[in-house]
C-alpha cells in the first residue's frame, strides 16, 4: 500500500538515478576529451545541470522531512540521498575542472598519458560501481569501491614523488597531469563516500573507518 | 397537492395529535386538582389546620392531628427507609454483578409493585399483633413507619442504583488511582456526584408514601387526638380522608376535601423545599 | 553545507569518530541510570480467559520518560494499568507475574494495592477532575480522602502541586471555581497536580494528550520532560512523534508482546526489529 510520502520518495530516487547517469557520462566524456585533446562543450553544461539537480534534491529532502517527519529507514534514506547527491554533483564539478585544465594548458598531446589513463580507468569503474550500488542498494558493490580507492591514491602520490625526483620536467605536462590526477583522486574519494552512504541506507550504520596505512 | 405540501400537512397533523394526547393525559390531573381546590379551599382556615376533628354538623373541627400524624409518619419512614434504601442502591450499583446481587435486584423490583394492602397485612401480623412470634408493637407510629418503609425502600434502592450507575466510571478510576479506598470513593466522590439523582428518587418515593392509605389502615388505625406516644395509634391524612369521605354528613365530607387539599400541598411543598435546597450546588457543569 | 564538506579531509573519518562518541555516551547514560525503578518479570494479563499481555519483561529507568507505543489493541493501556494494579479493578481481569517497584513485587500476596497506588499515580486520557469540587479541593482530594487534615500544610501542598504542574499562575486567583470550569488542557494539568499532590514516585500517563488541542498538548509535553527531574514518568501514546519528542526510552508493543525497546533516538533512527521498522515507517496500521 502506497504511503503519502512514497510519491516524494520516488521522485527523490529518480532525481538521484538521473544524477548518477548524468555524472557518470560527464566524467567519462571529460576524460575522453582530455585524451583526445579536444574540449567538449557539453561537459560544462552537464556540470551546471548537476548543480541544479543537487539543489533540487536538497529542497525535496527538506520538504519531505518537514511534511512527513520520517523515521527509521526512511530518514536514513533521505539523509543518504542528500550526501550521495552532493557526491554526484562533485563528479560533474571535477569533470568541469578537467576540461578547464585543457583550456588552461592548451596542447597536451606530447605528454605521456600512461599514468592518467590507468588511474582514470579505475576511477571510471568506481563511478560506475557507485551509481549501480545506489540503484540496486547493493552493499557488496559498495564495499568493492573502497577496495579500489588505494590504487588511485597511490597513482597520484607516486606521480608526485617521481616528479620531485626527476631532473628534467616539462612544466606543462607535469602541472596538468598533477592536476588531473588530483581531480581523479577526489572523484575516487567521493565514490567511496557514496558507497558508504549506500551501506548506511541498508545497514543503518556506517562501516568502521579504516586508517590509511 | 405537491409532495412537500403533503409532508407538511402530515407534520402538522402529528404535532397536533401529540398536543392532543398531552392535553388528554393532563386533563384528569388538572380536573382532580381543580376539584380538590374548589371543594377544599372553602374549608381551609388556620383553625381548621390546628384543631381536632369534631363530631359533625356545625362542628367539624379540623385536621390538626392528621397533619401532625402524617408528618411524623413521613419523618420516621425517611429515618428508617432512606439510609437503608441508599445503601441498598449503593450495593446494587457497585457490586451488582454477583449472582446474589442479581437475585436481590429482582426481588427488589417485585417489592416495588407489591400491593400495599398486602404490605399492611404483613406488618400487621408481624409487628402489630401482640402475640408470640411478632414484635407486638401494636397500632403505633413505628408500625406505620415500618410498613411505609417497605414501600419506600425498594423505590429508593432502585432509583439510587440508577443514579449511582450514571456517575461516570472515569471519576471512580480517578479516585482509585489516587490511592483512595473503595468505600471512601463511593461515599465521597460517587454519592456527591449522584446527589441530584438520589434526591429525585427519594422525593418520588416520599410523595408516593405520603399518600398511602392501605398499609396505615392496619398498622396505625387512626386517632382523633394529637400524638400520644410511640406506642399509641396515630392519625394520618390519608386515613382521615378515607374515613371522612364515607361519612353521610356533608360537613364531614367537606373536611375530607380540605384534608385532600392539604395532603397535596404537603407533598408539593416538600418537593419545592428540597429542590431549592439542593439547587446551585456544583452539579456536573462541564465546560467546553 | 557543500562548501564546508570540501574542506574536510575525509567526511567519513569524522563520521566514524562521531559514531563512537555517541555509543560511548549511550553506554555511560545507561549505567548511570542505576537500578530500574520499575521492572516487570513475565507479566501476563487476562481479561477473563482472554490473554491480553503475553509475558512482558521491561525495565523502567528512574527519573526518565519512558514511552510505550504500538498500534491500537496492542496492550499498551493494559500494560500500564498493571503497573499500579488498576488492571484488576476491571471485573474479571487479573494479572500474573511480577512487577518490581524498587525491587519489591507489588503483586506479592500480602501487598495492599491501595498503598501501591499512592506511590504510583495515574493520569488518564480524558481529563477527569471531580465535578462537585473546586480547583483547590480537587488538588487536595487525594490527601483529604486518605486522611490528611485541613490546614496550612494543605495550602502549601496544593500551591506546590499546582506550580509543579505549571498551572499555578493561571488559576491562583480562581482556586474556588469549580474544577470543570477551566479549559480541557488546564483540566488535564489539574489532574496532574492532583496526582502530584500525593507525592508519588512514579507517574503513569495513559494517552494524556489525546483529548487536547495542539497547544495544550505541547504544554503537557513540556511538563512531562520537566517532571522527570522529580518523578519517573511512563507515557502510553498512540502518537509516535510525541514519543520521539518527549521520551528518553521507548518500548514498542504489538499484539500483547514487547517487540523492542531502547533509547528513543536509536529506536527511531535504526530499529532492530522488522516489525518496529514497519510500524515506524507506517507500513501497517
Amino acid at each position: 500500500m502506497a504511503r503519502l510520502m512514497d510519491l516524494g520518495m520516488d521522485r527523490l530516487r529518480n532525481l538521484l538515478l538521473e544524477m548518477g547517469q548524468l555524472s557518470q557520462q560527464t566524467v567519462v566524456t571529460a576524460i575522453e576529451a582530455y585524451h583526445v585533446g579536444k574540449n567538449h562543450q557539453d561537459v560544462n553544461r552537464w556540470s551546471n545541470k548537476l548543480k541544479q539537480l543537487d539543489d533540487q534534491v536538497s529542497e525535496l529532502s527538506i520538504e519531505l522531512i518537514a511534511r512527513f517527519q520520517p523515521v527509521a529507514s526512511d530518514l536514513r534514506y533521505i539523509k543518504a540521498c542528500m550526501e550521495i547527491s552532493y557526491g554526484f554533483y562533485r563528479y560533474g564539478r571535477y569533470a568541469h575542472d578537467i576540461m578547464e585544465v585543457l583550456d588552461t594548458f592548451g596542447d597536451l598531446t606530447k605528454c605521456d598519458h600512461a599514468v592518467v589513463e590507468s588511474a582514470s580507468g579505475t576511477t571510471k569503474q568506481m563511478i560506475e560501481l557507485s551509481v549501480e550500488a545506489f540503484a540496486k542498494k547493493d552493499v557488496e558493490l559498495a564495499k568493492k569501491i573502497t577496495g579500489m580507492d588505494d590504487y588511485v591514491d597511490d597513482a597520484y602520490r607516486d606521480y608526485i614523488s617521481k616528479l620531485m625526483k626527476s631532473k628534467h620536467v616539462d612544466l606543462r605536462c607535469a602541472l596538468s597531469q598533477t592536476l588531473i590526477l588530483r581531480y581523479l583522486e577526489r572523484i575516487a574519494d567521493h565514490a567511496v563516500y557514496i558507497g558508504r552512504s549506500v551501506i548506511f541506507i541498508v545497514k543503518g550504520e556506517e562501516p568502521a573507518f579504516e586508517e590509511r596505512s | 397537492m405537491s409532495s412537500y405540501a403533503i409532508r407538511r400537512f402530515k407534520d402538522r397533523l402529528f404535532f397536533f395529535l401529540g398536543i392532543a394526547c398531552i392535553v388528554l393525559a393532563v386533563l384528569p390531573l388538572g380536573s382532580i386538582l381543580l376539584e380538590v381546590i374548589v371543594k377544599g379551599l372553602p374549608t381551609l382556615s388556620l383553625k381548621f389546620l390546628m384543631s381536632v376533628p369534631g363530631p359533625g354538623g356545625k362542628n367539624i373541627g379540623g385536621i390538626g392531628p392528621a397533619i401532625q400524624g402524617s408528618l411524623i409518619l413521613i419523618g420516621l419512614t425517611c429515618l428508617i427507609g432512606i439510609p437503608l434504601g441508599v445503601l441498598s442502591g449503593i450495593y446494587l450499583a457497585e457490586y451488582g454483578d454477583a449472582p446474589y446481587a442479581r437475585v436481590m435486584r429482582t426481588l427488589n423490583d417485585v417489592l416495588t409493585e407489591f400491593p400495599s394492602i398486602v404490605v399492611g397485612l404483613t406488618v400487621f401480623l408481624v409487628v402489630v399483633l401482640k402475640v408470640s412470634g411478632s414484635l407486638g408493637l401494636g397500632f403505633s407510629p413505628l408500625s406505620g413507619a415500618i410498613a411505609l418503609s417497605f414501600i419506600l425502600i425498594p423505590i429508593v434502592a432502585r432509583t439510587a442504583e440508577e443514579a449511582i450507575k450514571l456517575v461516570p466510571n472515569a471519576l471512580r478510576e480517578a479516585s482509585m488511582a489516587l490511592g483512595v479506598r473503595k468505600w471512601r470513593t463511593t461515599i465521597s466522590i460517587v454519592l456527591s456526584v449522584a446527589k441530584a439523582g438520589l434526591v429525585t428518587g427519594i422525593l418520588l418515593a416520599v410523595a408516593r408514601v405520603a399518600g398511602e392509605t392501605a398499609p396505615l389502615l392496619l398498622t396505625v388505625l387512626g386517632n382523633t387526638h394529637f400524638f400520644e406516644g410511640f406506642n399509641e395509634p396515630i392519625a394520618a391524612l390519608p386515613l382521615q380522608i378515607y374515613q371522612d369521605a364515607l361519612a353521610p354528613d356533608p360537613g364531614i365530607q367537606a373536611r375530607a376535601w380540605g384534608a385532600a387539599l392539604v395532603l397535596i400541598l404537603v407533598v408539593l411543598s416538600l418537593n419545592i423545599v428540597v429542590r431549592l435546597a439542593t439547587r446551585g450546588r456544583m452539579g456536573s457543569s462541564v465546560r467546553k | 553545507m557543500n562548501v564546508e564538506k570540501e574542506e574536510a579531509t575525509s567526511m567519513t573519518e569524522q563520521g566514524g569518530e562521531q559514531a563512537r562518541t555517541e555509543e560511548f555516551m549511550t553506554n555511560m547514560a545507561e549505567s548511570m541510570d542505576g537500578a530500574p525503578k520499575l521492572r516487570t518479570v513475565d507479566l501476563v494479563a487476562f481479561f477473563g480467559k482472554n490473554e491480553a499481555l503475553h509475558g512482558i519483561n521491561l525495565a523502567i529507568r528512574p527519573n526518565k520518560v519512558t514511552a510505550i507505543i504500538g498500534p491500537s489493541g496492542c496492550g499498551k493501556s493494559t500494560f500500564i494499568r498493571c503497573l499500579n494494579r488498576m488492571h484488576e479493578l476491571t471485573p474479571g481481569a487479573k494479572a500474573t507475574g511480577q512487577v518490581l517497584l524498587d525491587g519489591e513485587n507489588i503483586y506479592a500476596p500480602k501487598t495492599d494495592p491501595v498503598l501501591i497506588r499512592r506511590r504510583i499515580g495515574m493520569v488518564f486520557q480524558k481529563p477527569n477532575p471531580f465535578p462537585t469540587m473546586d480547583i483547590y479541593d480537587n488538588v487536595a482530594a487525594g490527601l483529604k480522602l486518605t486522611g490528611m487534615k485541613k490546614g496550612k500544610n494543605l495550602d502549601d501542598v496544593v500551591k506546590n502541586s499546582l506550580q509543579q504542574a505549571s498551572l499555578w499562575d493561571e488559576v491562583k486567583d480562581d482556586l474556588h471555581k469549580p474544577g470543570t470550569s477551566i479549559s480541557g488542557g488546564q483540566q488535564q494539568r489539574l489532574c496532574i497536580a492532583r496526582t502530584i499532590a500525593m507525592r508519588p514516585e512514579v507517574i503513569l500517563m495513559d494517552e494524556p494528550c489525546s483529548a487536547l488541542d495542539p497547544i495544550a498538548t505541547s504544554k503537557v509535553e513540556e511538563l512531562m520532560v520537566q517532571l522527570k527531574g522529580t518523578y519517573t514518568v511512563v507515557v502510553v501514546t498512540h502518537n509516535m512523534q510525541q514519543a520521539a519528542r518527549v521520551a528518553d526510552y521507548t518500548a514498542f508493543f504489538y499484539l500483547g508482546k514487547l517487540i523492542e525497546t531502547g533509547p528513543t533516538a536509536s529506536l527511531f533512527e535504526n530499529p532492530k526489529e522488522e516489525l518496529t521498522e514497519r510500524y515506524l515507517t507506517g507500513r501497517f496500521g
